[in-house]
Protein backbone atom coordinates (compact mmCIF):
# COMPACT_ATOMS: atom_id res chain seq x y z
CA UNK A 1 0.00 0.00 0.00
CA UNK A 2 3.41 2.13 0.35
CA UNK A 3 2.56 3.18 -3.51
CA UNK A 4 0.27 6.12 -3.67
CA UNK A 5 -0.35 5.08 -7.55
CA UNK A 6 -1.75 2.12 -6.61
CA UNK A 7 -4.91 2.98 -6.18
CA UNK A 8 -5.35 4.07 -10.16
CA UNK A 9 -4.35 0.86 -11.61
CA UNK A 10 -7.68 -0.47 -13.66
CA UNK A 11 -7.74 -4.25 -13.33
CA UNK A 12 -10.41 -6.48 -15.01
CA UNK A 13 -13.04 -7.34 -12.57
CA UNK A 14 -15.17 -9.54 -15.50
CA UNK A 15 -12.56 -10.56 -18.52
CA UNK A 16 -14.25 -10.37 -22.33
CA UNK A 17 -12.27 -11.69 -25.14
CA UNK A 18 -11.25 -8.34 -26.92
CA UNK A 19 -13.03 -7.49 -29.93
CA UNK A 20 -11.96 -6.51 -33.37
CA UNK A 21 -12.60 -3.62 -34.33
CA UNK A 22 -11.94 -3.05 -37.72
CA UNK A 23 -9.23 0.23 -37.86
CA UNK A 24 -8.45 -0.42 -33.56
CA UNK A 25 -7.43 -4.13 -34.23
CA UNK A 26 -8.16 -6.01 -30.81
CA UNK A 27 -9.68 -3.68 -28.35
CA UNK A 28 -10.38 -5.12 -24.80
CA UNK A 29 -13.70 -4.22 -23.40
CA UNK A 30 -13.35 -5.90 -20.24
CA UNK A 31 -15.02 -4.92 -17.32
CA UNK A 32 -12.60 -3.13 -15.00
CA UNK A 33 -12.85 -1.82 -11.28
CA UNK A 34 -13.21 1.76 -13.08
CA UNK A 35 -16.45 0.50 -14.99
CA UNK A 36 -18.04 -1.11 -11.62
CA UNK A 37 -17.25 2.21 -10.22
CA UNK A 38 -18.80 4.10 -13.19
CA UNK A 39 -21.72 1.96 -12.77
CA UNK A 40 -22.14 2.03 -9.01
CA UNK A 41 -21.82 5.82 -8.93
CA UNK A 42 -24.83 5.66 -11.90
CA UNK A 43 -26.55 3.59 -9.82
CA UNK A 44 -26.89 5.32 -6.73
CA UNK A 45 -27.92 8.47 -8.91
CA UNK A 46 -30.59 6.32 -10.47
CA UNK A 47 -31.96 4.89 -6.94
CA UNK A 48 -31.76 8.52 -5.22
CA UNK A 49 -33.49 9.99 -7.76
CA UNK A 50 -36.08 6.94 -8.45
CA UNK A 51 -36.81 7.57 -4.41
CA UNK A 52 -36.88 11.68 -4.59
CA UNK A 53 -39.54 11.27 -7.32
CA UNK A 54 -41.45 8.10 -6.69
CA UNK A 55 -44.07 10.32 -4.80
CA UNK A 56 -43.17 13.96 -5.28
CA UNK A 57 -44.84 15.94 -3.08
CA UNK A 58 -45.63 19.91 -3.51
CA UNK A 59 -44.43 20.31 0.22
CA UNK A 60 -41.59 18.13 -0.15
CA UNK A 61 -39.87 15.79 2.04
CA UNK A 62 -35.54 16.15 2.97
CA UNK A 63 -35.03 13.76 0.17
CA UNK A 64 -36.62 15.79 -2.26
CA UNK A 65 -35.65 18.83 -1.03
CA UNK A 66 -32.39 17.64 -1.85
CA UNK A 67 -32.53 16.29 -5.16
CA UNK A 68 -34.73 19.45 -6.10
CA UNK A 69 -32.05 22.05 -4.85
CA UNK A 70 -29.56 19.87 -7.46
CA UNK A 71 -32.31 20.18 -9.84
CA UNK A 72 -32.99 23.76 -9.47
CA UNK A 73 -29.03 24.48 -9.07
CA UNK A 74 -27.96 22.80 -12.34
CA UNK A 75 -31.07 24.42 -13.83
CA UNK A 76 -30.60 27.89 -12.84
CA UNK A 77 -27.16 27.83 -14.06
CA UNK A 78 -27.67 26.55 -17.35
CA UNK A 79 -30.64 29.04 -18.25
CA UNK A 80 -28.54 31.68 -16.12
CA UNK A 81 -25.46 31.40 -18.66
CA UNK A 82 -26.90 29.72 -21.51
CA UNK A 83 -30.48 32.10 -21.45
CA UNK A 84 -33.78 30.63 -22.53
CA UNK A 85 -32.19 28.40 -24.69
CA UNK A 86 -30.61 26.35 -21.67
CA UNK A 87 -33.16 24.05 -21.23
CA UNK A 88 -32.53 21.98 -24.02
CA UNK A 89 -28.93 21.60 -22.50
CA UNK A 90 -30.28 21.43 -19.35
CA UNK A 91 -30.36 17.01 -19.39
CA UNK A 92 -27.23 16.73 -20.46
CA UNK A 93 -25.47 19.14 -18.54
CA UNK A 94 -27.50 18.01 -15.52
CA UNK A 95 -26.18 14.47 -16.06
CA UNK A 96 -22.78 15.30 -16.58
CA UNK A 97 -22.79 16.98 -13.37
CA UNK A 98 -24.48 14.63 -11.16
CA UNK A 99 -22.27 11.55 -12.63
CA UNK A 100 -19.30 13.19 -12.33
CA UNK A 101 -20.08 14.36 -8.70
CA UNK A 102 -21.88 10.66 -7.95
CA UNK A 103 -17.91 9.24 -8.66
CA UNK A 104 -16.32 11.97 -6.94
CA UNK A 105 -18.12 11.02 -3.80
CA UNK A 106 -18.05 7.19 -4.74
CA UNK A 107 -14.21 7.53 -4.81
CA UNK A 108 -13.98 9.29 -1.59
CA UNK A 109 -16.01 6.68 -0.01
CA UNK A 110 -13.96 3.21 -1.76
CA UNK A 111 -11.18 2.61 -3.03
CA UNK A 112 -11.12 3.72 -6.43
CA UNK A 113 -11.92 6.78 -8.32
CA UNK A 114 -13.27 6.54 -11.90
CA UNK A 115 -12.59 10.63 -12.64
CA UNK A 116 -8.81 10.29 -11.63
CA UNK A 117 -8.68 8.10 -14.80
CA UNK A 118 -7.42 10.23 -17.92
CA UNK A 119 -9.89 8.10 -20.18
CA UNK A 120 -12.96 9.10 -18.26
CA UNK A 121 -12.34 13.19 -17.65
CA UNK A 122 -10.77 13.03 -21.31
CA UNK A 123 -14.29 11.35 -22.82
CA UNK A 124 -16.11 13.77 -20.92
CA UNK A 125 -14.54 16.94 -22.28
CA UNK A 126 -14.61 14.99 -25.81
CA UNK A 127 -18.52 14.52 -25.48
CA UNK A 128 -18.36 18.62 -24.26
CA UNK A 129 -16.48 19.42 -27.10
CA UNK A 130 -18.23 17.96 -29.96
CA UNK A 131 -21.87 18.98 -28.85
CA UNK A 132 -20.24 22.51 -28.36
CA UNK A 133 -19.32 21.58 -32.90
CA UNK A 134 -22.54 19.95 -33.20
CA UNK A 135 -24.50 22.76 -31.62
CA UNK A 136 -22.45 25.34 -32.90
CA UNK A 137 -22.74 24.57 -36.88
CA UNK A 138 -26.57 23.14 -36.32
CA UNK A 139 -27.63 26.60 -34.86
CA UNK A 140 -25.51 28.88 -36.70
CA UNK A 141 -23.97 27.38 -39.70
CA UNK A 142 -21.15 28.86 -40.85
CA UNK A 143 -21.66 32.19 -38.60
CA UNK A 144 -20.75 29.76 -35.86
CA UNK A 145 -16.80 30.82 -37.00
CA UNK A 146 -17.15 34.01 -35.92
CA UNK A 147 -16.68 32.31 -32.54
CA UNK A 148 -12.84 32.86 -33.45
CA UNK A 149 -13.36 36.79 -34.48
CA UNK A 150 -14.73 39.09 -31.74
CA UNK A 151 -16.26 41.63 -33.03
CA UNK A 152 -14.89 45.68 -32.59
CA UNK A 153 -11.08 44.29 -33.15
CA UNK A 154 -9.46 46.16 -35.68
CA UNK A 155 -8.32 43.73 -38.67
CA UNK A 156 -4.86 43.87 -37.94
CA UNK A 157 -5.20 42.21 -34.47
CA UNK A 158 -7.42 39.48 -36.07
CA UNK A 159 -4.30 38.51 -37.23
CA UNK A 160 -3.12 37.45 -33.97
CA UNK A 161 -6.50 36.78 -32.44
CA UNK A 162 -7.94 34.65 -34.43
CA UNK A 163 -4.74 32.43 -34.37
CA UNK A 164 -4.86 32.70 -30.45
CA UNK A 165 -8.62 31.98 -30.17
CA UNK A 166 -8.54 28.84 -32.58
CA UNK A 167 -6.21 26.87 -30.42
CA UNK A 168 -8.01 28.15 -27.13
CA UNK A 169 -11.18 26.42 -28.43
CA UNK A 170 -9.31 23.22 -29.34
CA UNK A 171 -7.52 22.95 -26.17
CA UNK A 172 -10.61 23.42 -24.54
CA UNK A 173 -11.10 19.69 -23.84
CA UNK A 174 -7.65 18.96 -22.70
CA UNK A 175 -8.24 21.66 -20.27
CA UNK A 176 -11.72 20.06 -19.09
CA UNK A 177 -10.20 16.85 -18.54
CA UNK A 178 -6.84 17.75 -17.41
CA UNK A 179 -8.71 19.77 -14.64
CA UNK A 180 -10.93 17.05 -13.41
CA UNK A 181 -8.24 14.39 -13.85
CA UNK A 182 -5.97 16.50 -12.08
CA UNK A 183 -7.77 17.70 -9.26
CA UNK A 184 -9.17 14.33 -8.70
CA UNK A 185 -5.38 12.31 -9.03
CA UNK A 186 -3.67 15.36 -7.23
CA UNK A 187 -6.36 15.40 -4.01
CA UNK A 188 -6.07 11.22 -3.61
CA UNK A 189 -2.16 11.17 -4.03
CA UNK A 190 -1.98 13.96 -1.37
CA UNK A 191 -4.10 11.46 0.72
CA UNK A 192 -2.46 8.46 0.34
CA UNK A 193 0.78 9.72 0.89
CA UNK A 194 0.09 11.25 4.21
CA UNK A 195 -1.61 8.58 5.37
CA UNK A 196 1.62 6.70 4.34
CA UNK A 197 3.17 8.82 6.60
CA UNK A 198 1.36 7.78 9.69
CA UNK A 199 2.36 4.45 8.88
CA UNK A 200 6.10 4.78 8.68
CA UNK A 201 6.31 7.31 11.12
CA UNK A 202 5.05 4.90 13.35
CA UNK A 203 7.43 2.63 12.67
CA UNK A 204 10.37 4.97 12.91
CA UNK A 205 8.69 5.57 16.58
CA UNK A 206 8.83 1.82 17.35
CA UNK A 207 12.83 2.52 17.35
CA UNK A 208 12.05 3.63 20.99
CA UNK A 209 13.91 6.70 22.64
CA UNK A 210 14.19 9.83 21.12
CA UNK A 211 12.52 8.09 18.28
CA UNK A 212 8.96 8.67 20.41
CA UNK A 213 9.38 12.05 18.71
CA UNK A 214 8.27 10.43 15.78
CA UNK A 215 4.79 9.90 17.05
CA UNK A 216 3.84 13.90 17.25
CA UNK A 217 5.03 13.97 13.64
CA UNK A 218 2.20 11.13 13.50
CA UNK A 219 -0.09 12.63 14.87
CA UNK A 220 0.18 16.29 12.42
CA UNK A 221 0.18 13.50 9.35
CA UNK A 222 -3.12 12.08 10.45
CA UNK A 223 -4.43 15.64 10.89
CA UNK A 224 -3.54 16.95 7.57
CA UNK A 225 -5.18 13.34 6.27
CA UNK A 226 -8.30 14.74 7.85
CA UNK A 227 -7.90 18.20 6.74
CA UNK A 228 -7.32 17.00 2.93
CA UNK A 229 -10.16 14.64 3.44
CA UNK A 230 -12.36 17.87 4.09
CA UNK A 231 -10.58 19.48 1.10
CA UNK A 232 -11.21 16.53 -1.39
CA UNK A 233 -14.83 16.66 -0.64
CA UNK A 234 -15.09 20.12 -1.30
CA UNK A 235 -12.85 19.64 -4.30
CA UNK A 236 -15.05 16.72 -5.46
CA UNK A 237 -18.59 18.84 -5.32
CA UNK A 238 -16.64 21.67 -6.67
CA UNK A 239 -14.92 19.89 -9.99
CA UNK A 240 -18.12 18.48 -10.81
CA UNK A 241 -19.88 21.96 -10.62
CA UNK A 242 -16.95 23.49 -12.73
CA UNK A 243 -17.07 21.11 -14.99
CA UNK A 244 -20.82 22.05 -15.40
CA UNK A 245 -20.38 25.79 -15.26
CA UNK A 246 -17.79 25.39 -18.50
CA UNK A 247 -19.63 23.16 -20.18
CA UNK A 248 -22.43 25.55 -20.20
CA UNK A 249 -20.17 28.61 -21.10
CA UNK A 250 -18.92 26.43 -23.90
CA UNK A 251 -22.81 25.76 -24.95
CA UNK A 252 -23.29 29.14 -24.70
CA UNK A 253 -20.87 29.97 -27.06
CA UNK A 254 -21.78 27.44 -29.45
CA UNK A 255 -25.54 28.93 -29.06
CA UNK A 256 -24.87 32.36 -28.81
CA UNK A 257 -21.81 32.74 -31.89
CA UNK A 258 -23.66 34.38 -34.44
CA UNK A 259 -24.82 37.03 -32.41
CA UNK A 260 -21.87 38.89 -31.97
CA UNK B 1 11.04 5.87 -20.80
CA UNK B 2 14.73 5.40 -19.68
CA UNK B 3 14.92 7.89 -17.51
CA UNK B 4 11.88 6.98 -15.63
CA UNK B 5 12.67 3.21 -15.28
CA UNK B 6 16.08 4.40 -13.05
CA UNK B 7 13.08 6.55 -10.80
CA UNK B 8 11.50 3.56 -10.04
CA UNK B 9 11.59 3.00 -6.18
CA UNK B 10 13.73 0.62 -4.89
CA UNK B 11 11.52 -2.49 -3.77
CA UNK B 12 10.07 -2.39 -7.30
CA UNK B 13 13.21 -2.44 -8.83
CA UNK B 14 13.55 -6.32 -8.50
CA UNK B 15 12.73 -7.28 -12.14
CA UNK B 16 14.10 -3.87 -13.85
CA UNK B 17 14.33 -5.38 -17.45
CA UNK B 18 10.69 -7.11 -17.49
CA UNK B 19 9.55 -3.33 -16.57
CA UNK B 20 11.44 -1.43 -18.72
CA UNK B 21 10.12 -3.94 -21.46
CA UNK B 22 6.54 -3.89 -20.37
CA UNK B 23 6.77 -0.31 -20.37
CA UNK B 24 8.46 0.02 -23.89
CA UNK B 25 5.52 -2.26 -24.77
CA UNK B 26 2.98 -0.19 -22.98
CA UNK B 27 3.51 2.74 -25.69
CA UNK B 28 2.29 0.05 -28.39
CA UNK B 29 -1.46 -0.48 -27.73
CA UNK B 30 -1.56 -4.04 -29.77
CA UNK B 31 0.67 -5.72 -26.73
CA UNK B 32 -0.83 -8.65 -25.39
CA UNK B 33 -3.23 -8.25 -22.29
CA UNK B 34 -0.85 -10.68 -19.74
CA UNK B 35 2.56 -9.44 -20.60
CA UNK B 36 1.27 -6.27 -19.80
CA UNK B 37 -0.25 -7.06 -16.00
CA UNK B 38 2.37 -9.05 -15.13
CA UNK B 39 4.49 -5.44 -15.56
CA UNK B 40 2.72 -2.77 -14.66
CA UNK B 41 2.55 -3.51 -10.93
CA UNK B 42 6.42 -2.68 -11.29
CA UNK B 43 6.00 -0.01 -12.73
CA UNK B 44 6.66 3.67 -11.85
CA UNK B 45 4.37 5.36 -14.47
CA UNK B 46 1.00 7.01 -13.51
CA UNK B 47 -1.22 4.11 -14.29
CA UNK B 48 -4.08 5.94 -15.94
CA UNK B 49 -1.95 6.04 -19.12
CA UNK B 50 -1.98 2.28 -19.83
CA UNK B 51 -4.06 2.86 -22.84
CA UNK B 52 -4.75 -0.92 -22.95
CA UNK B 53 -7.72 -0.61 -20.19
CA UNK B 54 -9.00 3.54 -22.38
CA UNK B 55 -10.93 1.76 -24.74
CA UNK B 56 -12.63 -0.73 -22.44
CA UNK B 57 -13.61 2.62 -19.72
CA UNK B 58 -14.37 4.64 -22.43
CA UNK B 59 -16.97 2.27 -24.00
CA UNK B 60 -18.57 1.41 -21.10
CA UNK B 61 -18.75 5.44 -19.75
CA UNK B 62 -19.91 6.11 -22.95
CA UNK B 63 -23.02 3.13 -22.46
CA UNK B 64 -23.88 4.48 -18.82
CA UNK B 65 -23.63 8.01 -19.68
CA UNK B 66 -26.37 7.48 -22.55
CA UNK B 67 -28.15 4.89 -20.05
CA UNK B 68 -27.85 7.75 -17.23
CA UNK B 69 -28.82 10.35 -19.57
CA UNK B 70 -32.13 8.31 -20.77
CA UNK B 71 -33.68 7.54 -17.57
CA UNK B 72 -32.78 11.28 -15.83
CA UNK B 73 -34.00 13.56 -19.34
CA UNK B 74 -37.32 11.14 -19.76
CA UNK B 75 -38.10 9.94 -16.08
CA UNK B 76 -36.99 11.85 -13.45
CA UNK B 77 -36.09 15.37 -14.44
CA UNK B 78 -39.48 16.05 -16.28
CA UNK B 79 -40.83 14.65 -12.70
CA UNK B 80 -39.39 16.91 -10.87
CA UNK B 81 -40.08 19.77 -13.39
CA UNK B 82 -43.86 18.80 -13.16
CA UNK B 83 -43.31 19.03 -8.72
CA UNK B 84 -41.98 22.82 -9.14
CA UNK B 85 -44.12 23.51 -11.82
CA UNK B 86 -46.96 22.68 -9.34
CA UNK B 87 -45.69 24.04 -6.78
CA UNK B 88 -44.74 27.16 -8.21
CA UNK B 89 -48.59 26.77 -10.11
CA UNK B 90 -50.04 26.62 -6.10
CA UNK B 91 -47.83 29.70 -5.02
CA UNK B 92 -48.95 32.07 -7.74
CA UNK B 93 -52.66 30.51 -7.12
CA UNK B 94 -52.45 30.63 -3.18
CA UNK B 95 -50.86 34.65 -3.92
CA UNK B 96 -53.84 35.41 -6.59
CA UNK B 97 -56.57 34.38 -4.05
CA UNK B 98 -54.83 36.28 -1.30
CA UNK B 99 -54.84 39.03 -3.32
CA UNK B 100 -58.06 38.87 -4.42
CA UNK B 101 -58.75 38.41 -1.13
CA UNK B 102 -57.22 41.81 -0.16
CA UNK B 103 -58.91 43.68 -2.71
CA UNK B 104 -62.23 42.49 -1.48
CA UNK B 105 -61.48 43.66 2.03
CA UNK B 106 -60.20 46.97 0.55
CA UNK B 107 -63.38 47.39 -1.06
CA UNK B 108 -65.22 46.65 1.85
CA UNK B 109 -63.73 48.73 4.25
CA UNK B 110 -63.79 51.28 1.27
CA UNK B 111 -67.93 50.93 0.95
CA UNK B 112 -68.28 50.78 5.38
CA UNK B 113 -65.65 53.74 5.18
CA UNK B 114 -68.55 55.81 2.45
CA UNK B 115 -70.88 54.62 4.75
CA UNK B 116 -69.66 55.75 7.68
CA UNK B 117 -69.57 59.01 5.96
CA UNK B 118 -72.81 59.12 4.91
CA UNK B 119 -74.51 58.30 8.78
CA UNK B 120 -72.29 61.29 9.66
CA UNK B 121 -73.36 63.55 7.56
CA UNK B 122 -76.88 62.10 7.66
CA UNK B 123 -76.35 63.01 11.51
CA UNK B 124 -74.95 66.24 10.98
CA UNK B 125 -77.56 67.08 8.90
CA UNK B 126 -80.54 66.15 11.24
CA UNK B 127 -78.34 68.06 14.18
CA UNK B 128 -78.67 70.84 12.14
CA UNK B 129 -82.33 70.57 11.33
CA UNK B 130 -83.09 70.28 14.97
CA UNK B 131 -80.94 73.17 15.89
CA UNK B 132 -82.98 75.33 13.28
CA UNK B 133 -86.57 74.14 14.46
CA UNK B 134 -85.41 74.59 18.14
CA UNK B 135 -83.99 78.04 17.33
CA UNK B 136 -87.33 78.82 15.27
CA UNK B 137 -89.22 78.12 18.09
CA UNK B 138 -87.41 79.47 20.66
CA UNK B 139 -87.31 82.86 18.34
CA UNK B 140 -91.46 82.70 17.47
CA UNK B 141 -91.90 82.36 21.15
CA UNK B 142 -89.93 85.26 22.07
CA UNK B 143 -91.27 87.33 19.35
CA UNK B 144 -94.91 86.40 21.18
CA UNK B 145 -93.83 87.39 24.13
CA UNK B 146 -92.47 90.57 23.37
CA UNK B 147 -95.63 91.35 21.88
CA UNK B 148 -97.46 90.81 24.86
CA UNK B 149 -94.89 92.90 26.97
CA UNK B 150 -95.52 95.44 24.26
CA UNK B 151 -99.45 95.56 24.22
CA UNK B 152 -98.96 96.02 28.07
CA UNK B 153 -96.57 98.30 28.02
CA UNK B 154 -98.82 100.42 25.35
CA UNK B 155 -101.99 99.72 27.79
CA UNK B 156 -99.64 101.08 30.71
CA UNK B 157 -98.27 104.19 28.87
CA UNK B 158 -101.96 105.12 27.72
CA UNK B 159 -103.15 104.76 31.15
CA UNK B 160 -100.85 106.97 32.47
CA UNK B 161 -101.36 109.43 30.04
CA UNK B 162 -104.41 109.58 30.99
CA UNK B 163 -104.32 110.03 34.78
CA UNK B 164 -101.63 112.70 33.50
CA UNK B 165 -104.32 114.61 31.37
CA UNK B 166 -106.93 114.13 33.88
CA UNK B 167 -104.21 115.79 36.40
CA UNK B 168 -103.36 118.26 34.24
CA UNK B 169 -107.21 119.45 33.46
CA UNK B 170 -107.23 119.11 37.93
CA UNK B 171 -104.54 121.40 37.81
CA UNK B 172 -105.82 123.84 35.54
CA UNK B 173 -109.63 124.08 37.26
CA UNK B 174 -107.38 124.18 41.23
CA UNK B 175 -105.15 127.04 39.60
CA UNK B 176 -108.42 128.76 38.73
CA UNK B 177 -110.15 128.14 42.12
CA UNK B 178 -106.79 129.21 43.73
CA UNK B 179 -106.30 132.40 41.75
CA UNK B 180 -110.08 133.92 42.41
CA UNK B 181 -109.27 132.87 45.76
CA UNK B 182 -106.44 135.25 45.68
CA UNK B 183 -107.84 137.53 44.09
CA UNK B 184 -111.04 137.78 46.53
CA UNK B 185 -108.39 138.38 49.48
CA UNK B 186 -106.32 140.59 47.46
CA UNK B 187 -109.06 142.55 45.70
CA UNK B 188 -112.03 141.49 47.79
CA UNK B 189 -114.56 141.59 44.34
CA UNK B 190 -114.69 138.03 43.40
CA UNK B 191 -113.44 137.03 39.83
CA UNK B 192 -115.41 135.74 37.31
CA UNK B 193 -114.84 132.25 36.36
CA UNK B 194 -113.91 133.46 33.06
CA UNK B 195 -111.28 135.66 33.92
CA UNK B 196 -109.47 133.51 36.16
CA UNK B 197 -109.96 130.99 33.41
CA UNK B 198 -108.31 133.06 30.78
CA UNK B 199 -105.79 133.62 33.66
CA UNK B 200 -104.54 130.43 34.45
CA UNK B 201 -104.80 129.53 30.78
CA UNK B 202 -102.71 132.89 29.67
CA UNK B 203 -99.74 131.60 32.40
CA UNK B 204 -100.24 127.60 31.12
Amino acid sequence: MADPMHQFEVKPVVEIAPVNVPGLGLVDLSITNSTVAMLVAATIVVLFFAMVTASPKVVPGRLQVVGEGMFSFIDDLAVGIIGSQGRAFFPFVFTLFIFILAMNMLGMFTVFTATAQLAVALTFALMTFLLVIIVGFAKNGLGFLKLFAPSGVPWYMLLFVVPIEVISFFLRPVTLSLRLFGNMLGGHVAMKVFAGFIVSLGAVASAGGVAYLAYVAAVLAFGGVLALTALEFLVAFLQAFVFAVLTCVYLNDAVHAGDH
Amino acid sequence: MAVQSSDAPPPQDILPHTAAAVRDGEVAPSETHAATEAGHEASGGLPQFEFQWWAGQIFWLLIIFAVLYFLLSRVFLPRLRRVKDERAGTIAAAVETARQVQAEAEGQAETAKVEVEQARAKSRATAAAAKARVTESANARAAEEEAVVNARIAEAEAAIGKTRDAAMSNVSSIAADTTRAIVEKLTGKAATAAETDAAVKGVA
